[in-house]
């Protein structure tokens, strides 16, 4: 062989070995079939999620139903512009976003096989804010606050619904698209729908045994061609957390992780290596309330002294056990859209140096009147169910630490919101999950004046009007600086601390593709039509 | 023949006053009931370290630290758990706790049932009646699905856990101290009594109460270990003694059902503690109720 | 005779309504009415949604009102609707009584087959080391949690040994050999429990009857020991032996109210724990009405037994 035959053969391997390392591999074809065994958080307390506030019932049920519009699953991070379009295949704003119209789809078919028109549209959000002359009203009723804003629901034909807004309101999209917001259907009573589901999702219901599984078989007339790839989805719930474990290592579950801690996903990954583990940010925060209108707390310097006192590291390696992230009361950055900048979050209460800011909390507290020959006798409250049990242990100790003399109150299910909402306490510890990382669902529904869920009590008419404005802003950058001016003022006055936020875990098997996971929210990726079982 | 139920034994008691014996009764036990005396040792260990808690504890049990799911080594005994606190400590510290609402609520359940069953057994009649239907009805249930209810209704509490695990007793004990007080009742000399004119209350507190004191020691011991065990339930299931008290049972629900994978140390030492005090007072039951009851020395 | 069977179903009548007023009244002490759970999982509260709501599920009426209702529905044969799933009562307890029942009856087979040859063995050892060994074995059996117990086998089983039946159900009737492989562990771990009493039973019962002058006399007429021991002993003392074994099954059930929670079998007894924290009123009275009967049957079955056996036993001396 001549030399420059040689080089030419030799150049022509290293173009082809190049070729074959840059191009991008060809796409895994997704194969249709087979059931998916997911692990839930619990067993849902009902299959309506319009009366739920609870992970369990939207994660066990979404699979079921379809919203106007959807979060697009395969990104990350949920904002604006990850919305999709579900029910609605086109939508459009009004007159400076007051008015918002959806046009319908008009392919699709309600499981039971009645076609779904606008109708069913004003049925639903007519009933969920509580409109006058709705056509049905839901017995519990935890979002009508999100709605408040709608003047009016119009269906003027069977393929477009109209939202009129009292003012404009840009995130109302947003709330549109979460988990928590299908649509149902006008000719199924509310009643009907806690212990049935009757939907246009990708999968139907096949059976519900309350507390112990859901079960989901293939829609055949799903309105998008070729989904779902799985032919099922049951959702099992096992009460014991090392036999979750344990069932998914056998491999009888192929999903699990929804309500894990970082513990319990490494010991499932250390008995099965093979298994996926996905740890992401969520949307869930720990807080403490403190109610500001009992003493010792009218005191400011005594609530400042408790919120230095919890020191936010030891949290993050006790009851969190290395997985948090910190922040004010919009999930930080970067996986929270409107988080405090980044450089900020240092100096807020509770971060810095220990041993200082116990020492200034006991400071504090001397010159409110304690010391060791006055301790402060407070009570912490909290939910008796382990997760809070434990972290409000933890603030126990480090509250006598500083000197108070604290002790723990368990409150039993049922007695817990009526207590809170009552305030009758002094110090709590609550966990608040949101379902959208958006301003008008985090800071209306804890911090208005008279929200429902403010359980500190907390008020402020400056903070009010901050968040109508903010509501109405839309150009992005200027409500970005407008939401975290509010977050300031509500860190700097301890109104509601923020011990940290919580991870999320998905553990599955290799064969599971395409589960989604989404930064910043854990209610609205359960639709699972996109997930294909390799076997 | 009297038909008695307790807890865990069902038996035929026959009573017989109680013999005093003077001199080494304790070195004539130990002797002849080795296992009585082993679990004479431990109750009285148990006894030992509820009392001396502080001493014996290393660790403030519910101080939490940096240093989550240690394995046991030179600075926590037996481990840490999931918030860093010394598990030694808390079962140490545990001991009291399992030892005051097992006491606290075994004096209270017997002491009041054996009211009952003294009163019912002494007077007879439509009295005797309606708190034998009374009894019945407590004893319907399994003493764990009434102390649930009563756990769930009363709200988790150390109060509340004593009230709920002593109302199961009552019934029990009512029923063996009544058996007793009939067979006794019926006995020549109480008769004799009576017809020499002495008052009711004279002679059940003169003859009848100090003769069921043999069945009542062993009831008392046999109920101690099921107070304990259903205490320990009560607190797995989250009804019972809350946080901050560092409870057996509660130890076992919460670190053990999250981290027994990587931690089982906090599976097995709590646990072992309840055995061990259990398994000592149903040792200790045994022997006293043989030695008590000469009767039953067959078991 | 006839007088004796009456008298106890009158008594067994009259303790099932007595535990019926006192299980509605315990339920309704309790903080936190069903209204308040369905409100918790909602996470707020509204106080004119709330009125509504008692309103409609009858909780505002007065006690007696509700117990009336109760009870006629009862006699009905209504088990009522769960507040909690909105579904009839029976609905969610029918298909978790085979479970509850199947572990049951599996748990008391294992006690009996471990319990009474054991007690034999023992009570003929009597004193020697394997009888120490026995009575140490079964009264550990005794002192040990059975959520401890549970726990621990789970750890040895599942961990060390691989045992991972099947995460949800299975009929016998569906797969007879799957259903036991998820069943004989937990029923073992139950049975262990039980068979340590009905052994010291068993014992003490042989022990008495071993000292009769007629088993002396027979093995004094030189008949073989084991033979003296099996025919005649065992058959004098099964009297008491199945008084136990009929009173263990009603304490069965709360060792099943643990078992099932720790061993994930959706059985009856896991679902009154999770009821009564839910505080869901029809589930919980019914579930323990039940409980109820099934343990005055089981001590009515035992009171009649004795009274067929024994016609010297008439009731009021007991």
């Amino acid at each position: 062989m001549t030399s420059l035959r040689r080089s030419i053969h030799f150049l022509t391997l290293v173009l082809v070995l190049l070729l074959a390392f840059t191009l991008p591999a060809p796409a895994q074809a997704p194969k249709t079939g087979g059931v998916l065994t997911v692990h839930p958080l619990t067993a849902p307390p009902s299959l309506s999620p319009h009366e739920e506030s609870t992970i369990a019932t939207v994660q066990q049920v979404s699979a079921c139903y379809s919203n106007l519009v959807y979060f697009d699953p395969a990104k990350k991070q949920e904002s604006l512009d990850t919305i999709i379009p579900e029910l609605a295949e086109k939508w459009s704003w009004q007159d400076n976003y007051r008015n918002l119209v959806f046009l319908l789809r008009h392919d699709v078919k309600w499981h039971d096989g009645k076609p779904f028109t606008s109708r069913d549209v004003k049925h639903t959000f007519d009933a969920v804010r509580g409109a006058p002359d709705a056509d049905a009203k839901l017995r519990i009723n935890p979002r009508k606050l999100w709605y408040e804003n709608i003047e009016a629901i119009e269906a003027p034909d069977p393929y477009t619904v109209v939202f009129r807004l009292k003012r404009p309101q840009p995130s109302l999209l947003l709330l549109l698209a979460s988990g928590y917001s299908p649509v149902y259907p006008a000719h199924v009573s509310m009643a009907e729908l806690k212990t049935t589901c009757v939907g246009t999702g990708p999968f139907k219901l096949k059976d519900y045994r309350p507390g112990e599984f859901v079960e989901y078989v293939r829609n055949p007339s799903y309105f998008i061609k070729g989904r779902p790839y799985l032919d099922g989805v049951k959702w099992v719930h096992i009460k014991d957390r090392s036999t979750q474990i344990a069932a998914l290592q056998a491999g009888q579950l192929d999903v699990a992780g929804s309500g894990w801690n970082k513990a319990n996903a490494e010991t499932a990954k250390k008995g099965k290596a093979e298994l996926i583990v996905v740890e992401s940010d969520s949307n869930v925060n720990d807080n403490v309330l403190i109610n500001a209108k009992r003493a010792p707390l009218t005191d400011e310097r005594v609530r400042r002294a408790i919120n230095l006192a919890l020191d936010r590291k030891s949290y993050l390696v006790g009851p969190r056990l290395g997985a948090a992230t910190f922040g004010g009361a919009m999930q930080p950055r970067p996986f929270g859209v409107w988080g405090l900048p980044p450089a900020e979050v240092p100096t807020l209460p509770g971060m810095g140096d220990a041993t200082k800011q116990k020492a200034e909390a006991r400071k504090l507290l001397a010159a409110a009147g304690y010391g060791p020959n006055n301790p402060m006798k407070l009570t912490v409250s909290t939910r008796a169910l382990a997760i809070y049990v434990d972290t409000a242990s933890w603030m126990v100790d480090q509250l006598r630490q500083v000197g108070i003399d604290a002790v723990l109150e368990q409150i039993e299910t049922g007695v817990w919101h009526p207590k809170m909402t009552r305030l009758d306490y002094q110090l709590a510890l609550n966990l608040t999950g949101t379902a959208v990382d958006d301003p008008d669902a985090m800071l209306f529904e804890n911090y208005r004046c008279g929200s429902q869920r403010n359980f500190s009590g907390y008020c402020s008419e400056e903070i009010d009007r901050l968040m109508v404005e903010q509501s109405q802003t839309l150009d992005h950058a200027k409500r970005l600086k407008l939401v975290n001016e509010i977050d300031r003022k509500l860190q700097a006055e301890g109104a509601r601390p923020i011990l940290g936020w919580g991870k999320q875990y998905a553990v599955y098997w290799p064969r599971v593709k395409g589960y989604p996971q989404h930064e910043n929210s854990i209610f609205n990726v359960s639709r699972l039509q996109d997930v294909w079982l390799d076997k | 023949m009297a038909q008695v139920r307790t807890l865990d034994v069902v038996q035929d008691v026959q009573i017989l006053p109680v013999e005093r014996a003077r001199g080494s009764v304790l070195g004539q036990f130990v002797r002849k009931k080795p296992l009585g005396a082993a679990g004479g040792v431990l109750v009285l260990l148990l006894v030992t370290t509820a009392v001396l808690a502080d001493v014996l504890a290393t660790h403030d049990p519910v101080r939490t630290s940096m240093n989550v799911l240690v394995a046991p080594g030179a600075d926590a005994w037996l481990g840490t758990d999931n918030l860093g606190r010394d598990l030694y400590s808390r079962v140490i510290h545990g001991s009291r706790i399992s030892l005051l609402v097992g006491l606290a609520s075994t004096v209270v359940g017997t002491v009041i049932g054996g009211l009952i069953g003294l009163i019912s057994g002494y007077a007879g009649g439509k009295t005797d009646l309606l708190s034998q239907r009374l009894m019945d009805i407590m004893q319907a249930l399994p003493i764990l699905v009434l102390a649930l209810v009563l756990a769930a209704s009363l709200g988790p509490s150390l109060t509340n856990a004593i009230i709920a695990i002593s109302i199961p007793i009552v019934p029990r004990a009512a029923r063996i101290i009544r058996a007793s007080v009939l067979a006794i009742r019926g006995l020549t000399y109480v008769e004799s009594a009576r017809a020499l004119g002495a008052r009711h209350v004279r002679i059940a507190l003169r003859h009848i109460l100090p003769n069921t004191m043999g069945p009542f020691i062993v009831l008392a011991t046999a109920q101690l270990g099921a107070s304990i065990l259903v205490e320990a339930a009560l607190s797995f299931l989250g009804l019972g003694i809350p946080e901050p008290y560092p409870s057996w049972g509660r130890m076992l629900s919460i670190a053990a059902a999250e981290y027994a994978e990587k931690a089982p140390w906090l599976v097995i030492w709590p646990g072992l503690a309840i055995s061990l005090a259990v398994f000592g007072t149903n040792l200790l039951g045994d022997a006293l109720r043989d030695t008590l009851d000469p009767r039953l020395r067959g078991s | 005779m006839r007088g004796y069977v009456t008298k106890r179903l009158v008594i067994a009548g009259i303790t099932l309504l007595g535990m019926s007023m006192v299980i509605f009244v315990l339920m309704r002490l309790a903080p936190g009415n069903i209204v308040d759970i369905l409100f918790e999982s909602a996470g707020y509260v509204d106080q004119a949604d709330k009125k509504q709501l008692e309103r409609e599920l009858g909780v505002d009426r007065p006690l007696a009102v509700q117990y009336a209702r109760w009870v006629g529905e009862v006699m009905r044969g209504d088990l009522g609707k769960s507040y909690r799933y909105d579904m009839p009562a029976w609905k969610i307890i029918k298909p978790r009584l085979p479970v509850t029942l199947e572990l049951a009856f599996l748990a008391l087979v294992f006690s009996v087959l471990l319990g009474v040859p054991f007690g034999v063995l023992s009570a003929v050892q009597q004193d020697r080391p394997l009888d120490y060994v026995l009575r140490i074995l079964s009264l550990a059996g005794l002192s040990m949690p059975s959520f401890w117990l549970g726990m621990v086998v789970i750890l040895l089983f599942v961990r060390a040994l691989g045992w991972m039946p099947s995460v949800t159900y299975v009929s016998p009737f569906v797969d007879l050999k799957a259903n036991l492989w998820q069943f004989t562990i937990p029923a073992l771990a139950v049975g262990y429990r039980s068979s340590a009493l009905i052994m010291r039973i068993t014992r003490s019962a042989m022990l008495e009857v071993l000292r009769e002058d007629y088993i002396r006399t027979a093995w004094a007429k030189g008949q073989r020991k084991t033979l003296v021991v099996w025919r005649h002993a065992l058959k004098n003392a099964s009297l008491p032996v199945l008084t136990v074994v009929g009173i263990e099954f009603a304490f069965l059930i709360g060792g099943l109210v643990v078992t099932e929670t720790v061993f994930n079998l959706p059985g009856v007894a896991r679902y009154l724990v999770d009821a009564i924290q839910l505080r869901d009123y029809p589930v919980v009275q019914n579930l323990t009405m039940f409980i109820t009967v099934v343990v005055v049957l089981a001590n009515l079955a035992v009171d009649l037994l004795y009274a067929w056996a024994d016609p010297r036993i008439k009731y009021g001396s007991a």
